[in-house]
């Protein structure tokens, strides 16, 4: 560590090198600690969160039972002991909440005043986040399972939308129309998700086992889909000819440069696909059980090297090394399902939720002290490091 | 709460194992072995601290990890020597399945990417085994074509057997066969193909395509199938539905497995069947219930 100092004070390195090898020993040392913790507002689970980008200090959680809970995430207070406290909430009593659970919740990309939620009342509501009150409602056929917004958009302002019926709807924010429908899927839309480098290039997957992939301004179909044998028709049966997962695709993810895309399907595997070409990596992460039947919410650790992917899987959360497939370790602490996930980039902190109606807060681990400072070693024991969760409790002195 | 919350997350181990963990410092030195691991995958990548002796050494764990680079072949004849030859009478060559690599070798993107590099070269072939999408059955070709035309002596279709053996085998690396491919590319009639099917080379997919196959193999898959589920009945009936590898390995087999146990304990590590733990007594598998 001192050695990146030195050699970035010399210039030797370039400044970019000591944060990302900084980063990626915070991301991986993360644990639950006892400091921080998320208040618990939902009484159901917790289907999905969000952090905004802009200054990384407002999450936003939508729940199973309709309500939208907006947190502050930054410590303002002296202590290390930090409760996440909830600074507003869309909850029962308000007349324009959900009626039923919300499924995919965004901020608005630009500015903290708006986000927008998506629910299985097959409404999804533009919130002002002063008043709490939806400046637009877009009302839709079926139970919409997720939308998202384009982080970089600036000549467009649309929301994908993906619902139960197989088209895949584009609502624009300026007019509050729905002003393009993108055909081509022959099932229930699972996930959607902008490309983060191009604007127009959008990702759909849906439970016909396939992901396609979009460019907005053209007008005829989508631009390929994903074929996890590459094009190889002797390794499928028949009916699985160009199909990106052996089952429903329920997780899409973008990596932060946009370059590659990783899906996750109901098959309990995660691929990781080229985005420009819509070739499978075949990147092996072994199994990576998947049950949900809707949307998984996975995501992607930014500047790190080797960078990370979290997955919920089961009731932990798995994280993997991106480009080899290793599992780096799977943390647990969730009583019940975990249904999403998200990372806050800055602090490299892992913020999940589950049914068990908690949000866990996943914060790396602060380098141990130095053996010179701690003086004369502790009595007995020869660990002068041990963290006070390890002190031993329970065993009795007579050993 | 939170107390127990970490110390859960910290155990690596379910709390079914307190009986192994009772004592402090096993405890406290398995955790530091979590954390080590951890540090220890930092070095790797920068190579920024120096490599503290025993930094790598897991507590009671085998160290799966090899020092030297991966060789799937060395480690594919060595799997090859667990399959039984006479229980079939040598009319089988030796079939290892893809996911056993994987119980063994810990980097499966290596592994897979190692497996096309010999299919490439023609050294060795995959076969979709039909009972599982994923499950692929490798066989060395030179294995392959012994056992193929041994088993087609004194018969009428041995001459397209050997058409197709000598024509299609080197060139086409494919799993399976379409019309076309066989009419056009590789000039068979259908009566060739008709041959080809009954002598057991090729096997129906669906209308007009066919997947490549070994003759005589259904016996294999049956053995295969009825021993895994006798060998996964074995974790699963035993008290906390884990056991520890290396008394798996040890113990008699009932007249259902019939191929060696170890074979099967490779099949289930890497298929993902049982969760792989490493523990302070050995190598736990523990049965996961879906």
């Amino acid at each position: 560590m001192l050695g990146f100092l030195t050699a970035r004070q010399a210039g030797l390195d370039d400044p970019l090198r000591l944060r990302r090898a900084e980063s990626t020993r915070r991301v991986l040392n993360l644990e639950l600690n006892h400091d921080r913790d998320v208040d618990r507002i939902h009484n159901n689970g917790i289907n999905t969160i969000d952090i905004e980008v802009i200054e990384g200090r407002y999450m936003l959680s939508g729940g199973a039972d309709g309500v939208i809970v907006v947190y502050d995430l930054e410590n303002n207070s002296r202590k290390p002991q930090y409760t996440c406290k909830a600074v507003c909430t869309v909850g029962r009593s308000s007349q324009y909440v959900h009626r039923f659970s919300v499924e995919t919740v965004q901020w608005y990309p630009h500015d903290t005043g708006m986000f927008v939620s998506s629910s299985f009342d097959k409404t999804m509501k533009v919130w002002d986040t002063e008043t709490l009150k939806p400046a637009e409602v877009f009302q839709f056929e079926g139970n919409v399972y997720c939308h998202h917004m384009s982080p970089i958009a600036r000549k467009h302002s649309l929301i994908a939308v993906g619902t139960k019926d197989q088209k895949v709807q584009l609502c624009d924010l300026k007019s509050g129309s729905r002003i393009q429908v993108l055909q081509g899927h022959r099932g229930e839309v699972l996930s959607v998700r902008w490309s983060p480098r191009y604007e127009h290039i959008l990702a759909t997957a849906s439970t016909d086992s396939r992901v396609l992939v979009w460019d907005v301004r053209r007008a005829s179909g989508s631009l390929f889909s994903l074929d996890q044998h590459n094009g190889d028709k002797s390794k499928a049966s028949s009916e699985a000819v160009n199909t990106a997962h052996n089952g429903r695709v329920n997780g899409l993810c973008f990596t932060v440069d946009g370059l590659y895309l990783l899906t996750t399907g109901t098959d309990d595997r995660m691929r990781l696909w080229n985005s420009a070409n819509g070739k499978n990596t075949l990147v092996n992460y072994g199994k990576v059980s998947n049950e949900s039947r809707k949307g998984l919410k996975i995501t992607v650790s930014r500047s790190c090297s080797p960078e990370f992917v979290f997955v919920p899987c089961g009731s932990s959360v798995a994280v993997y090394t991106l480009h080899t497939g290793e599992l780096v370790t799977m943390l647990r602490g969730h009583y019940n399902n975990v249904d999403c996930c998200q990372f806050h980039p800055d602090y490299q902190e892992l913020y999940s939720g589950g049914k068990d109606c908690n949000i866990l807060a996943w914060v790396p681990v602060v380098r141990p002290p130095d053996v010179e400072e701690e003086g004369t070693a502790a009595k007995g024991g020869s660990q002068a490091t041990v963290n006070p969760a390890f002190e031993d409790a329970w065993s009795s002195d007579e050993d | 709460m939170f107390r127990s919350r970490v110390l859960l997350f910290f155990s690596g181990v379910c709390l079914n194992d307190w009986k192994i963990l009772f004592d402090k410092e096993l405890l406290q030195q398995c955790f530091k072995s979590v954390m080590n691991r951890k540090r220890a995958l930092i070095s790797d990548t920068f190579k920024v601290n120096k490599r503290r002796v025993g930094n790598e050494k897991q507590f009671g764990a085998v160290n799966n990890g090899e020092a030297g680079p991966l060789d799937v072949k060395a480690t594919l004849q060595d799997l090859m020597t667990l399959f039984p030859r006479k229980l079939f009478n040598d009319a089988l060559p030796q079939i290892v399945l893809k996911h056993q690599l994987y119980s063994i070798h810990n980097d499966r993107t290596q592994v897979d990417r190692q497996l096309s590099d010999l299919r490439e070269q023609g050294e060795l072939l995959m076969f979709q085994l039909g009972f599982d999408a994923e499950a692929f059955g490798l066989v060395f070709a030179a294995d392959y074509k012994a056992k193929v035309l041994a088993g087609e002596e004194g018969r009428g279709t041995r001459g397209t057997v050997d058409k197709f053996l000598e024509k299609v085998l080197p060139s086409c690396k494919d799993l399976s066969f379409n019309k076309e491919k066989m009419l056009k590319e590789f000039l068979f009639t259908d009566s060739e193909i008709t041959q080809l099917v009954k002598s057991g080379v090729l096997t129906v997919r669906d209308a007009g395509s066919w997947w490549l196959s070994i003759p005589n193999s259904g016996r294999f898959t049956k053995y295969l199938i009825q021993g895994r589920k006798a060998v996964l009945g074995m974790v699963k009936k035993s008290k906390y539905n884990e056991v520890l590898k290396a008394e798996l390995e040890e113990r008699q087999t009932n007249s259902q497995v019939k191929f060696q146990i170890k074979y099967h304990i490779h099949d289930i590590i890497g298929a993902e069947l049982v969760e792989c733990i490493p523990t302070t007594s050995g190598t736990v598998l523990r049965c996961v219930d879906y």
